[in-house]
Formats: structure tokens, C-alpha cells, sequence
């Protein structure tokens, strides 16, 4: 016993997961597979195959193993099609927490694909789902982020959905945001969240005038 | 009259907060100085001329090379042996007791050392072993090291080490496992023949799938270097080269809580791991 001269797995050691034909019918056929390791390798094999966003996002709703729902939410932001980002902000409504923050992640990968969504997503009629949609701007790099900023703290009548794009604006706000931070502690003159969170992005704003 | 660029209070708390939420890395105060000097340098790099400019750059540019390049400078990454030691006096002290307690076959225990850089870490883990696991004579121990660098794969073949390399190397264990070659010191022929060395890709799924039935992944200071997808997907691999119940080690400066949710928090006396479910397949 002791040290010994380890190898690389052989390539005769094929994974019984892999076995199946790894074209797209023998993917999507795969990723109903009983066992879970089975439908974690069809989903990553499934990337390939811009094609099968649809069956992953049905996958994914249903999809009660953890690993499987990494690995296909992996695929998707690999694939990054419009099916996609359409079924991940399709999980923004549900009430499955774990799905929804993992949907959240991705679109933040996404930014040129989620960009001509955001604007009817920020004007949502449910607040969470705004306040989801700023999640989203958290991360996102697109230059119109401080934007659609402005324009949450300007119009969004839920003090929540304000406070959250409020924050982000101490970290991404210009000079232009100064106007619309001012009306916002006056149309929330009540909240002191409000007050305290708008008065320290306006103090980040003006040093970096300074 | 020229103005020179400078980080105020203000600047210098923005980038913490955001730095930390990109990458887990916490600067206090007191680092204030090393970060200062790494953002000037990038922003005159960049052809920034206020931190303004250069944030803007850091958090919008859609490539992200830059953010990568900043992290790249703010992490020292230098490879020296028993570089981290409490995640090796885990290994010993913890990670293999557990693993040899539930193990119901006398096949060998798999230790993957990935990158392998120019070896230090895969024969820092054989002499760990040899010194501090005794249970290492009745187990077999196989440690693997790998590399995307054909040319590092090399060097680490050879072990040949510079005084600098083994500052933190006692001289008694000099001695045993080392022998003068020059003004260098070589791993003796026996280590060497220990571990075996490949050359893997690690975003490569096809690479990858030749490397599996870990029971141990050390994978320090690499994923830092990587995408957000990238990592995701790497750590998605490192899931299935484990076995379930094994674990994986990962740099000072990095959380797998921020790379992926697939594996558990392990707290042990000696450093915090994360291990795949015992119940995963």
C-alpha cells in the first residue's frame, strides 16, 4: 500500500449515461431518462443544439433534482436564444424561490438578449416582478442600465421596487441621475429608506464630480 | 498644470462593494494602499483618467476583459510548496478519514491536483502523506495532476525547484525528498514516479470526461480566472469526476457558493471544503 501511479480514466471507461446516441433525438429522449446522471449529461450535450431550448425549459419547470437544473440552466445560457430568455423570465412569475433566483442569474449573463425585454418587464403589473427585473440590472453590463434606473425611481409607484433600483443607482448613477433621485425623496417623503438610500447615491454622484 | 488620477473614500468604497459581489474578495482598510496602486495601474492601462471613467469600463464592458485583468492583478498567485498548508492538514486530518470510513471496496483513493503549474502542489500532497497519513499503508493512494500547458507539464515532470519554491519546506523533509542538482533541488525519482501528470482542459467537456472517480479535487486559484459561465460549467465538471461524498478544495479567495449551488459547505477544524451530496449520482 501507499503511493501510486494513478491513470486518467481509460476511454474504454464510457460513462453508461453516454451510451445513447448523442444526436438531438437521442438527447431529448435522454433527458427524460430515469436516472438523473443520465438527463445531467443530456442537458449539457444538449447546448449544442439551439433547437431544444423549448424541452429544456419544459425540463427545467419540471426538473426536481438539483444537479440536472445547474446543468440546464447552464445549456440555456449557452444557447442564449430567444426561446430561452423568454421561458427563464417565464420563471420570474413562479413560486418556486430556488428556479427563480437561478433564472435571475442567468438573464444577468445575457445582457444583449434581455435588453429588448426589459422595458415591458420594468412596467410589469405584479411589483415583485419589477423588483426581479432590478435583480436582474444588478449585474447586467448594458450601457442602458442607469436608464431604466432613472426610470423606475421616476415613475414605479411601489416604494419597494424604488428602493431597490435606488441602491443600484449609488453604484451606477451620473449626474443625470441627480434630477430624478431629488424628485424620488419627494414623492416618498415619508420613507426613510428612501431618504437615507437616495441621499447616500447622491453623495456617491457628487464625489465622483469632486 | 497635470492632474493626477487618485481613488477618494467614496471611489475606494464602490469598488469594494462591487468587487465583492463579483468575486467574494473583501478588501478592509488597511488594503486600501495595494488596491489603490492596482486600480491607478489599470486605469492608466485603460487611458482612464478618473476612477469615474474606469468604473464604468469595469462594470458595462460587455467582454469583461477587463474585470478579468484587474482580477488578475489584485490576486497573488504564487506557487511555492505546501502554498495553503491548512487545506492539506484537512486532507490528512479530516477530508480522508471520512472518505476511507465509508469506503466499502479497497480500491485506491484519487487525489486530482488541477492546474498542476510547474508541480509544486501534487508533490507537496505525496509528501503530506507520506509524512502525516499513516493510514497511507493500508490504503493506495493515486495522485493525478493536470495541466492546460504542455511546456509547464513538462517542468513539473522534471521537479526541479529553486530555493524560493521550498522556503516553507522543513530541512529534514528537504533532505528525504529533494536532492541538490546545481543551485536547484529535484524531487527525487521515486515522487516522481508517483504522480502522473496529463494535460486536461478543463472547460472541455470531452477532457474532462476522461478524468473521473475523484475523491479529492484540489482546484486553487484557477476558477477566479475564469467567466461566470465558465466557472459554472468547470464546477458542473468537477461534480461528476467526483465520487459522491468527495470533495473539493478550492483557492483562499474563492467560494464555490458563488460559482455553483451544487455541492455542500464543510466546516472542518482545519479549513472549509465543499463536498458532492453523498446521495448525488
Amino acid at each position: 500500500m501507499g503511493l501510486k501511479k494513478g491513470k486518467p480514466t481509460p476511454a474504454t471507461d464510457v460513462p453508461g449515461e453516454r451510451q445513447q446516441a448523442r444526436d438531438l433525438d437521442g438527447l431529448l429522449l435522454a433527458l427524460q431518462a430515469e436516472d438523473p446522471l443520465t438527463r445531467r449529461w443530456a442537458a449539457r450535450d444538449l447546448e449544442a443544439y439551439p433547437e431544444a431550448a423549448a424541452a429544456l425549459l419544459t425540463q427545467l419547470r419540471s426538473e426536481r433534482e438539483n444537479s440536472v437544473r445547474q446543468v440546464i440552466l447552464t445549456a440555456l445560457t449557452g444557447i442564449g436564444n430567444e426561446t430561452a430568455i423568454r421561458g427563464l423570465i417565464d420563471c420570474l412569475y413562479l413560486e418556486d424561490v430556488m428556479l427563480r433566483n437561478a433564472a435571475i442569474e442567468v438573464l444577468k449573463e445575457l445582457p444583449d438578449q434581455v435588453a429588448p425585454f426589459m422595458g415591458q418587464l420594468l412596467k410589469d403589473s405584479d411589483p415583485d416582478v419589477r423588483i426581479f427585473a432590478v435583480d436582474v440590472l444588478e449585474s447586467l453590463r448594458h450601457p442602458r442600465v442607469e436608464e431604466w434606473l432613472i426610470e423606475v425611481i421616476s415613475e414605479d409607484p411601489h416604494v419597494n421596487v424604488c428602493a431597490t433600483a435606488v441602491d443600484l443607482l449609488g453604484e451606477v448613477g451620473s449626474d443625470q441621475a441627480k434630477v430624478a433621485l431629488a424628485s424620488l425623496k419627494q414623492r416618498f417623503a415619508e420613507e426613510p429608506y428612501i431618504q437615507f438610500a437616495a441621499d447616500l447615491a447622491l453623495k456617491r454622484i457628487e464625489a465622483d464630480e469632486a | 498644470m497635470l492632474n493626477h488620477p487618485r481613488i477618494s473614500d467614496e471611489d475606494f468604497q464602490k469598488f469594494r462593494e462591487f468587487f465583492y459581489r463579483k468575486t467574494g474578495m473583501l478588501f478592509e482598510d488597511g488594503k486600501r494602499y495595494f488596491v489603490d496602486k492596482r486600480l491607478l495601474e489599470r486605469m492608466a492601462a485603460t487611458d482612464n483618467e478618473t476612477f469615474r471613467g474606469y468604473f464604468t469600463l469595469l462594470r458595462f464592458q460587455a467582454s469583461g476583459a477587463e474585470l478579468q485583468a484587474l482580477i488578475n492583478l489584485m490576486t497573488v498567485n504564487e506557487t511555492y510548496f505546501f502554498r495553503e498548508e491548512y487545506q492539506f492538514q484537512c486532507l490528512v486530518g479530516s477530508m480522508l478519514t471520512e472518505i476511507v470510513t465509508r469506503r466499502t471496496s479497497n480500491k485506491p483513493i484519487r487525489i486530482w491536483s488541477v492546474p498542476s503549474s510547474s508541480g509544486e502542489e501534487p508533490y507537496g500532497i505525496a509528501i503530506y502523506l507520506l509524512e502525516h497519513w499513516p493510514l497511507l499503508r493500508q490504503w493506495d493512494v493515486e495522485i493525478i495532476s493536470s495541466d492546460i500547458d504542455t511546456q509547464i507539464l513538462k517542468q513539473a515532470k522534471q521537479g526541479l525547484y529553486s530555493d524560493r519554491a521550498l522556503q516553507h519546506v522543513p530541512e529534514p523533509l528537504l533532505k528525504k525528498y529533494f536532492q541538490r542538482v546545481g543551485t536547484q533541488y529535484q524531487v527525487r525519482q521515486t515522487l516522481r514516479e508517483a504522480v502522473e501528470f496529463t494535460q486536461v482542459n478543463v472547460s472541455d467537456s470531452a477532457d474532462m470526461r476522461s478524468h473521473r472517480h475523484f475523491d479529492v479535487i484540489f482546484c486553487r486559484n484557477l476558477l477566479i480566472y475564469f467567466d461566470d459561465i465558465s466557472r459554472k460549467k468547470t464546477a458542473e465538471s468537477f461534480f461528476d469526476a467526483l465520487n459522491p461524498g468527495g470533495f473539493i478544495c478550492l483557492g483562499h479567495s474563492e467560494a464555490m457558493s458563488r460559482i455553483s449551488p451544487l455541492f455542500d459547505i464543510r466546516r472542518f477544524p482545519e479549513a472549509i471544503v465543499y463536498q458532492k451530496p453523498l446521495e448525488a449520482r
